[in-house]
């Protein structure tokens, strides 16, 4: 157990030091675009009203904050290779399917579709194949009630929104 | 004192009609069973509630909002005993006795400890919602640019540490990543859209619910679906009744628990969870079957349980008295308060006196609804956990995305949530707290106006933020939980302490 937890630290590590990277990088960007604001001189604003300041402190704070964890990923081993990425578990393949399911439906579908078509499509091919690799015999049976409770979300969520909230879904 | 009696009775007649009393009970049901399911939680339900009653009248719809809060954050304990898993981030503590009794099998007893705390510690965290936010509030009425922008900065300073406790620095990265992003679109003073580059959705700013619903929802969907299968509903035998011995046993881990609980819940952005552990720790640590914790004690169960649901009127005080939310579920509410056109603040008290006692009235409503759906409903409730997750995921991410549509009608709310979504994911993976990060997107308004006020009034000056006094106290307790996180100044002035004292050292 020792070694799983060393490991994880250095993994920890790894990814410490790139989301630092990240994250001065972003403070950095914050700072440099909040001194490009307008100041409004021209119609005499008092110099400590203006926009990009407060997203200029915030953005130097980030910087910071991100400069402190880099140093301390760095000495923690962060920068030397070898260490496994995150995501690359057991968890892995269902994660990708997840998203792709998802950000298909809510990114693609939702607006292109017409959303009680999308949503039921998007129920049902997220039951299926989710429960797919583990519903060997059953399969016929799975696929029949997740259409069922597809058509069901799908109709209930578009009359209930419609009907009751006057949502216009796209 | 009288003048509050009255009020309160006000304030619960005018509930006493039988569609309030529907909403009562449906609302708190509907709770128990978000809590109850693990992947939604009670900021989720909050937030998911929200959307759906947007055209009600605003008690009514707040009345609902806060059945949800509070049925949730008790529901959460049924996975907790039952599965191991709990139901909402602040049922985690109930896991480490609640799970050991029920494994001994008396599963049902648990049920009936985490139903007698959940009420103890609701109602003690009720009373300090009617007793400490009229004080908070007068005092908040001293408060000027300088001091809010120490509020703002304090918030943030001290949730990032409390609810990171092993990592404070990325608690403060999340809180500060929050007041960013709230910055996005127009400010208060000039009208410059900040961050916009053109886009007039930009523009208009983040939303703070679709960002939730993301951050606490689809978020959840990804973490779920990654898991391994959970083990399947074990039976439970015996009667889900507190026995009024035992919580007469433990009325001072009862009582302290929830006053714990209660300060968790007032200090921002940091919640019920911390209000369960914090109880928890405290149990352990006066209790005189300490060696029992954590193997089923009943105690430990009842300290973890009371705290976390005192929270939810202590978190419900700074929302009312300085806009500032307690917990993430509070900030929902916040949010659904000035949807509503309620206006919370230090100015609240004054502008509308009668509101403070009718979110008393509708917390004690919905503990009442907790406590008798915790009697009768416990056993057929069960069946909510054989749901299987293939099946109820996506139909919590449909409502996820409709939710975060419905709210302003446009398509770039869904963006919005997908992107908190994916955030929520990354920053929960790379072991960043999410909490701070809602708490700064609140707060965000809140300094940026009160920084550049504060600044303009000076002149540039910045004496005042150190010389006023709540500045100065506000500006060094901040400054004292930026030093207490680092071990080596702990360390420091632990010293003296231990030679004064002769307290050995942990």
């Amino acid at each position: 157990m020792p070694q799983q937890g060393e490991a994880r630290a250095a993994t920890m590590a790894r990814a410490d030091f790139f989301s630092a990277l990240v994250l001065v990088a972003l403070g950095g960007g914050a700072l440099l675009e909040a001194l490009r604001m307008p100041r409004f001189e021209a119609i005499g604003a008092n110099p400590y009203s203006v926009p990009g300041l407060v997203p200029g402190f915030l953005g130097a704070v980030i910087a910071a904050l991100g400069l402190v964890l880099l140093v301390r990923a760095v000495r923690e081993g962060g920068r030397r290779r070898g260490a496994t990425g995150i995501g690359a578990d057991a968890g892995g393949a269902r994660l990708w399917l997840a998203l792709a399911l998802t950000l298909g439906y809510a990114a693609l579908l939702v607006g292109t579709l017409p959303f009680a078509l999308a949503t039921g499509l998007f129920v049902f091919a997220f039951i299926v194949l989710f429960e797919w690799p583990e519903s060997a015999g059953r399969r016929v049976r799975g696929a029949l009630t997740a259409a069922v409770e597809a058509v069901i979300v799908a109709a209930a969520v578009t009359y209930v929104f419609e009907e009751f909230f006057f949502v216009r879904l796209p | 004192m009288l003048d509050g009696v009255y009020r309160l009775a006000e304030a619960l007649l005018g509930f006493a009609t039988p569609l309030a009393l529907a909403s009562v009970l449906w609302a708190t049901l509907l709770g128990i069973v978000v809590g109850m399911m693990p992947g939604l939680t009670a900021t989720l339900g909050v937030a998911l509630l929200t959307t759906l009653t947007l055209k009600m009248a605003a008690s009514q719809a707040l009345l609902i909002l806060v059945c949800m809060y509070i049925g949730a954050i008790y529901g959460g304990s049924r996975s907790a005993i039952l599965l191991n898993i709990p139901g909402t981030p602040a049922n985690a503590a109930t896991t480490l006795d609640g799970f050991p009794l029920a494994r001994a099998g008396q599963a049902g007893a648990a049920m009936g400890i985490a139903t007698a705390g959940s009420v103890v510690g609701s109602l003690i965290g009720i009373l300090m919602l009617a007793t400490i936010s009229p004080l908070l509030g007068e005092f908040a009425l001293k408060f000027g640019a300088f001091e809010f922008f120490w509020l703002a900065v304090f918030g943030i300073v001290i949730s990032g540490n409390l609810t990171a406790q092993q990592d404070p620095l990325k608690g403060w990265i999340a809180g500060f990543l929050g007041l960013l992003v709230a910055t996005i679109g127009q400010e208060g003073v000039h009208a410059y859209a900040r961050f916009a580059y053109g886009s007039t959705d930009l523009a208009g700013g983040i939303g703070l619910l679709p960002a939730l619903v993301g951050a606490f929802g689809f978020s959840e969907v990804l973490v779920v679906m990654c898991q391994p299968k959970p083990e399947v509903v074990r039976e439970m035998r015996g009667s889900v009744v507190p026995r009024i011995a035992d919580v007469w046993r433990y009325r001072r881990t009862a009582v302290r628990s929830g006053l714990i609980g209660t300060t968790m819940g007032i200090i921002p952005g940091v919640g019920e969870d911390m209000g369960a552990w914090v109880s928890y720790a405290a149990a352990r640590r006066a209790s005189r079957e300490r060696d029992r914790f954590g193997k089923g004690s009943v105690e430990g169960l009842m300290a973890a349980e009371t705290g976390n649901n005192a929270a939810v009127p202590g978190a419900i005080i700074p929302v009312l008295t300085l806009a500032v939310p307690g917990s993430a579920p509070a900030a929902v509410l916040l949010a659904a308060m000035f949807i509503h056109g309620v206006r919370p603040g230090p100015l609240l008290m004054i502008e509308s006196p009668g509101f403070l006692w009718e979110v008393v009235a509708m917390c004690l409503l919905a503990t009442l609804a907790m406590f008798v759906h915790g009697m009768l409903l416990t056993r057929p409730l069960l069946y909510v956990l054989r749901v299987p997750r293939e099946r109820l995921m996506p139909v919590i991410f449909v409502l996820c995305t409709v939710g975060a549509f419905a709210i302003a009608g446009r398509i770039f709310d869904i963006w919005v949530m997908l992107a908190f979504g994916l955030l929520g994911y990354l920053l929960r993976v790379l072991r960043y707290p999410l909490a701070p990060l809602v708490l700064g997107l609140v707060l965000g308004d809140i300094l940026d106006k009160n920084l550049r006020r504060a600044l303009v009034l000076t002149d540039g000056d910045l004496a005042p933020f150190v010389t006023r006094p709540i500045s100065l106290a506000l500006g060094a307790v901040t400054l004292a939980t930026i030093l207490l996180s680092y071990p080596a100044v702990r360390a420091l002035l632990a010293a003296p302490f231990r030679r004064a004292f002769g307290v050995p050292g942990r």
